[in-house]
């Protein structure tokens, strides 16, 4: 599963650690999310799509 | 926050329980005390570096806690448990070869369990949790 968390939060000029605050995750959390080392759980990907004003499928790319 | 402090007066407290034994030692200090205390003070090295983490979370603002360090602890608490289980077996085979004194054979079973689990937790912490 692929995301585009880095180029969304390039996009609404968003640091880690703001994204991390926001859905109440640690920084490492978004930085092993965008080095696709971990795939989120329900909430956590719903929290980040909703931070995006995105779908969740429009954030996270499944193969 | 809390549980960074709890960790914190642990690690003080193995350090100066430690050091007491160790300055304290009436015989000779042989390789083996060196040996146990090199692996205690990486065991409590581990345990600052943890508590330290969760410190720089808190004054961030950021869970102390949160689902990927919970993840994390499971895979490692599971992995270090099955390759402890092998880890006594082959104390206990070398045991009976080494004729060793019994709180030896424990206290390096302990260790051996406390350095495994620091060796998952660091293997999963870089390499990360992909539910594949």
């Amino acid at each position: 599963m692929n995301n585009r968390i880095k180029e969304l939060r390039a996009r609404y000029n968003l640091t880690q650690e703001d994204l991390a605050k926001k859905v109440n995750v640690r920084r490492e959390t978004i930085v092993f999310l965008e080095k696709n080392k971990y795939n989120p759980s329900l909430r956590l990907a719903y929290d980040i799509a909703v931070v995006f004003d995105s779908k969740i499928e429009e954030v996270f790319l499944f193969d | 926050m809390k549980k960074a402090v709890i960790v914190f007066v642990l690690a003080a407290m193995v350090v100066v329980s430690t050091a007491l034994w160790f300055f304290s030692k009436s015989n000779k200090i042989t390789a083996s005390d060196i040996a146990g205390l090199g692996v205690i003070i990486l065991v409590v090295g581990f345990a600052v570096f943890i508590g330290y983490k969760r410190l720089t979370s808190a004054k961030r603002g950021e869970p102390a806690e949160d689902e990927l360090s919970k993840k994390v602890m499971l895979k490692t608490s599971s992995l270090s448990f099955y390759i402890s289980l092998y880890l006594w077996l082959v104390i206990m085979y070398f045991s009976d070869k080494l004729k060793l004194e019994t709180h030896t054979i424990i206290g390096a079973g302990i260790l051996g369990m406390a350095v495994t689990f620091a060796i998952c937790w660091i293997y999963f912490n870089f390499r990360g949790v992909r539910n594949e």
